[in-house]
C-alpha cells in the first residue's frame, strides 16, 4: 500500500480542464453580475455596479457572458454525444439505478450502520448530480436568458407573460445555483476534510490511488484489471459496532 | 338810561366773573397758553360745529389733550388764526370748506418754508402740482400734527399710511404706465400679513420718510418689491432660486413669476388653504396645461367635487423650487412624485386603489434601471449613455391622466402599446402582456409567474438544507473515523 500510495491516476485530459476553467470564470462572471441586478436594493449590489461602470455596462457584461457560458454547454453536450455515439466513449457521466443504491449505502455509513462508503465508479452520485445540475440548469438559463434578451421575438409567439415568467426561472434558477455552488461543491472541492486544501484533480487532471482507492474502487479495480475486492481490502472502513479508532491510518 | 347805568358795572363784573373765573381754573393745566385755554372754553365742547354756504359742515371742535400732545402745543390759537383772540371773534364769510381750509392752510408756511417741505419728495410731487395741491391741512390735522423729530406717536403705521392709500390715488412711472397705489384696507385685514407695519416690506418708508421711487414700468416696481419678502421667507425665497421661473427671470424674461405673482401683495393669504385657487394661479400663465389638467382624473375631482386629495400643480411641480419638467432628472423622480400619494396605502384604500403600482413598478425591469440610473449620477456613467425608461407617466399621461378602468382603458393600453414600441422595435400587440400591469402574481393573474416562484420558494430551502445535512453528515462519519 505504502508503495502505491503516491501513484497518482490520470483523470481529466487538457480538454476538460480548460472546460472547467472557463465555466468557473464564466459562471464566477455571470453571479456577479446577475445576482446584483436582482439583489438591487443591496448596497453591495450597488458596489459592483459602480465598479463596473454602470448597469448597461453591467448587462452588456452579463450577456457577453452569457454568450460564452451557452456554447460552453452547447459544445460540451455535442462533444459528449459524438464521443459516446461515434467514438465508443464510455457514458460514465449518465445517471442510472445504482447511483440510487450507493446514495442509500452512503446515508447508511454515515449513520454507522454499514462499515464501508458506497462503491462508485469514475463518476459518483454527487458528482453526477452537480453535473446534470449544471447540465439542466445550464439550458434552462441559456433558454430564460434569450427570452429576456429578445422579449419583442418570443412575444410573437408566445403570450407575453411567458417573459416575466423566464424572468421570474432565470433569477430563482441562478440563485439556486450559486448556492449549491458555494455550498455543495465548494465544500466538495475545497473544505471536504478529505481534499483539503484543495482538489487539484481539476487543475493538474489526475488524483491520487489513494483517493481513488476511497471514491472509485471500480474505476480502479478496472484500470488495474483486478476485482474490486482487491482494491477495498486496504479501504478505510470501521467496525460497525464500535466505530472509533480502529480504521486504518489516515 | 340811570336805571341802565347803574345795572353796567353788575353785569361787566359778571361778564368778568364768567371769562376770568374758568379761565384761571384751566390756566392751571400744564403746557397751553392762556389763549389756548379761553378757546377751548367753547371749541373743547363736542358738536360745536360751522356751516358753510356750500353747505358743507365744519366741526369745530378741538380735543385739548391731543393738542396738548401735538407738535403746535406751544402755540397760541391766535398764532395760526391771527384774527382771532380772547377779545376778538369776528364772522367770516367762506363759500365752501374747502376755501376756507385753503385759506387756513396757507398760515403753515410761515413757519414751513417751501424749501424745507420740498426735501420730501412727496411734498416736492404734491406741491409740483400747483392748483391740484392738496392743502397742508389735508393730510396733518394741524390741532393733532405730531412732531417728527420726536418719533412717531400716531396710532398706527398702517392708519398712517392708510390715511393717503386708502383712496384712490396712483402713479405715472417712466414708460407713461399708470399704477393704482390704492391699498384695500379690508383685504389687507384679511391677509396673512395684517400684524406686519407697512414698513416691514416697502423698506425705506416710515412715518417721516416717503422717498420718491424710480421705476421704469410697473413690472420692475414688481419684481424688486418681491425681494421684501425674503426678509422673513428666506428658506422659500432660497428655493426659489433654484427654480425655473427664477432662472428664466434672470436670463431677463420678466414675465416670469415673482412671489407677489403667486401669492398677491396685500391680500397675501395661506397658499395651500384652497387648492383649487393655488393650481389657478399656475393656470394664470400655464393656460393650456391647466386646461388639460381640468380634464384628468385629478383636475375633474378638484374642479367639480372639490376633493382636496388629489394633487394640484404643486404637489407634483413643487411650489417654490420647480424645477423644469423636461429635465431628465425630474422625469426620474416621477415614481416618486406619483408614490407620494400612490404608495399610500390609507388614502388608496379611501379611493378603492391597489397601493402596490409603486413598488411594483419599481421592482420590475424598468423600475431597478430607473433607480440604478439615478444613483449612477454620482458619476459612475454620464446621463447621456442611458437608455430612455418608462415611467408611470408614459402610460397614465401626465397633465391628462386618466382612469385605468372604464371607457378610458384603452387610452391607458394604447399608450402602453406606444411605449413599449418606442424602446421595443416590432413589439405586437401581445407585447404589452409581457407587464403585469401592476398585479401581483397570482394563480389568477400571471398563475405561470406565480407558480414559478411559489415552486423555487420551497426548491430552494429543500435543497439547500438537504445538501447542508448532507455536508454535516460527511464531516460527522470523518470526525468519527478518526
Amino acid at each position: 500500500m505504502a508503495n502505491k500510495s503516491h501513484v497518482f491516476i490520470k483523470r481529466f485530459g487538457i480538454g476538460r480542464i480548460v472546460e472547467h476553467q472557463a465555466n468557473a470564470l464564466v459562471f464566477t462572471l455571470l453571479v456577479i453580475t446577475g445576482l446584483s441586478q436582482r439583489f438591487h436594493e443591496y448596497k453591495a449590489s450597488y458596489w459592483i455596479i459602480k465598479t463596473i461602470g454602470g448597469v448597461d455596462t453591467l448587462r452588456l457584461v452579463h450577456r457577453a457572458s452569457g454568450i460564452i457560458f451557452a456554447l460552453l454547454i452547447i459544445v460540451h453536450v455535442a462533444v459528449g454525444i459524438y464521443g459516446i455515439m461515434k467514438k465508443r466513449w464510455p457514458a460514465s457521466m449518465m445517471v442510472n439505478a445504482n447511483d440510487f443504491l450507493n446514495a442509500m449505502e452512503n446515508m447508511r455509513y454515515y449513520f454507522g450502520i454499514s462499515n464501508h462508503p458506497a462503491l462508485c465508479d469514475r463518476y459518483d452520485y454527487k458528482q453526477k448530480f452537480e453535473y446534470w445540475g449544471v447540465i439542466a440548469g445550464g439550458f434552462l438559463m441559456i433558454s430564460t436568458g434569450l427570452v429576456l434578451w429578445f422579449p419583442v421575438n418570443v412575444a410573437r409567439f408566445l403570450p407575453g407573460e411567458v417573459i416575466p415568467a423566464a424572468k421570474a426561472a432565470h433569477s430563482n434558477e441562478a440563485l439556486l445555483a450559486f448556492l449549491v455552488i458555494v455550498t455543495w461543491h465548494i465544500y466538495n472541492s475545497i473544505f471536504s476534510p478529505e481534499v483539503f486544501p484543495l482538489d487539484t484533480g481539476i487543475f493538474t487532471g489526475k488524483i491520487s490511488r489513494e483517493r481513488m482507492v476511497h471514491e472509485h474502487p471500480l474505476e480502479l479495480a478496472r484500470i488495474e484489471n483486478v476485482p474490486v475486492e482487491e482494491i477495498t481490502k486496504h479501504h478505510h472502513t470501521h467496525p460497525v459496532d464500535t466505530g472509533s479508532n480502529q480504521g486504518g491510518g489516515a | 338810561m340811570r336805571e341802565g347805568n347803574r345795572v353796567l358795572p353788575y353785569l361787566m363784573l359778571l361778564m368778568f366773573a364768567l371769562l376770568i373765573v374758568p379761565g384761571l381754573g384751566r390756566s392751571a393745566e400744564p403746557g397751553l397758553d392762556e389763549d389756548a385755554t379761553a378757546c377751548l372754553g367753547c371749541h373743547g365742547e363736542r358738536g360745536l360745529t360751522v356751516k358753510f354756504p356750500s353747505g358743507e359742515v365744519l366741526d369745530a371742535f378741538i380735543d385739548g389733550n391731543k393738542f396738548k400732545a401735538s407738535a403746535h402745543q406751544s402755540l397760541s390759537c391766535s398764532a395760526c388764526h391771527a384774527e382771532f383772540s380772547a377779545k376778538d371773534h369776528p364772522q367770516r364769510a367762506f363759500r365752501s370748506r374747502e376755501q376756507y381750509s385753503s385759506k387756513a392752510s396757507s398760515v403753515c408756511r410761515q413757519c414751513h418754508a417751501e424749501e424745507q417741505l420740498k426735501k420730501s419728495p412727496v411734498h416736492a410731487s404734491l406741491l409740483a402740482k400747483e392748483n391740484k395741491a392738496p392743502v397742508c391741512s389735508g393730510c396733518h390735522n394741524p390741532h393733532t400734527v405730531t412732531s417728527v423729530a420726536g418719533g412717531k406717536q400716531f396710532v398706527s403705521e398702517k392708519d398712517h399710511c392708510l390715511r393717503c392709500h386708502q383712496h384712490a390715488m396712483g402713479i405715472t412711472l417712466r414708460n407713461g404706465e399708470k399704477v393704482s397705489l390704492k391699498v384695500d384696507a379690508a383685504a389687507l385685514e384679511g391677509s396673512v400679513h395684517t400684524k406686519l407695519a407697512c414698513f416691514d416690506c416697502h423698506f425705506g418708508f416710515s412715518a417721516t420718510r416717503h422717498p420718491k421711487r424710480n421705476f421704469n414700468t410697473p413690472r420692475d416696481f414688481s419684481i424688486a418689491q418681491a425681494e421684501a419678502c425674503r426678509r422673513c421667507h428666506f428658506d422659500k425665497y432660497t428655493k426659489t432660486l433654484e427654480s425655473i421661473h427664477y432662472s428664466i427671470l434672470s436670463h431677463g424674461n420678466l414675465k416670469a413669476p415673482v412671489c407677489t405673482d403667486c401669492h398677491g401683495a396685500h391680500t397675501v393669504v395661506q397658499a395651500r388653504a384652497d387648492k383649487l385657487k393655488s393650481s389657478k394661479r399656475c393656470g394664470k400663465c400655464h393656460q393650456a396645461i391647466f386646461g388639460t389638467y381640468t380634464k384628468s382624473i385629478h383636475g375633474t375631482a378638484l374642479v367639480q367635487e372639490n376633493n382636496t386629495d388629489v394633487p394640484i400643480c404643486a404637489d407634483c411641480h413643487t411650489a417654490h423650487s420647480i424645477q423644469g419638467a423636461h429635465t431628465q432628472d425630474y422625469r426620474d423622480k416621477v415614481p416618486e412624485i406619483c408614490g407620494k400619494c400612490h404608495g399610500n396605502s390609507t388614502l388608496m384604500k379611501k379611493y378603492g386603489l391597489n397601493p402596490g403600482v409603486v413598488t411594483s413598478y419599481l421592482q420590475d425591469f424598468h423600475g431597478v434601471t430607473l433607480k440604478f440610473y439615478q444613483r449612477q449620477k454620482d458619476g459612475t456613467a454620464p446621463d447621456s449613455a442611458r437608455k430612455a425608461i418608462a415611467t408611470c407617466v408614459d402610460c397614465h399621461g401626465i397633465h391628462d391622466i386618466t382612469k385605468t378602468t372604464g371607457p378610458t382603458t384603452n387610452i391607458v393600453k394604447a399608450r402602453l402599446k406606444n411605449r413599449c414600441q418606442k424602446c421595443h422595435a416590432g413589439a405586437t400587440e401581445e407585447f404589452p402582456d409581457a407587464w403585469l400591469s401592476h398585479y401581483e402574481p397570482s394563480l389568477s393573474n400571471a398563475p405561470l409567474v406565480f407558480l414559478i416562484n411559489l415552486t423555487y420558494k420551497f426548491f430552494i430551502p429543500f435543497m439547500l438544507i438537504g445538501l447542508i445535512l448532507q455536508i454535516l453528515l460527511h464531516v460527522w462519519r470523518y470526525a468519527v473515523n478518526r
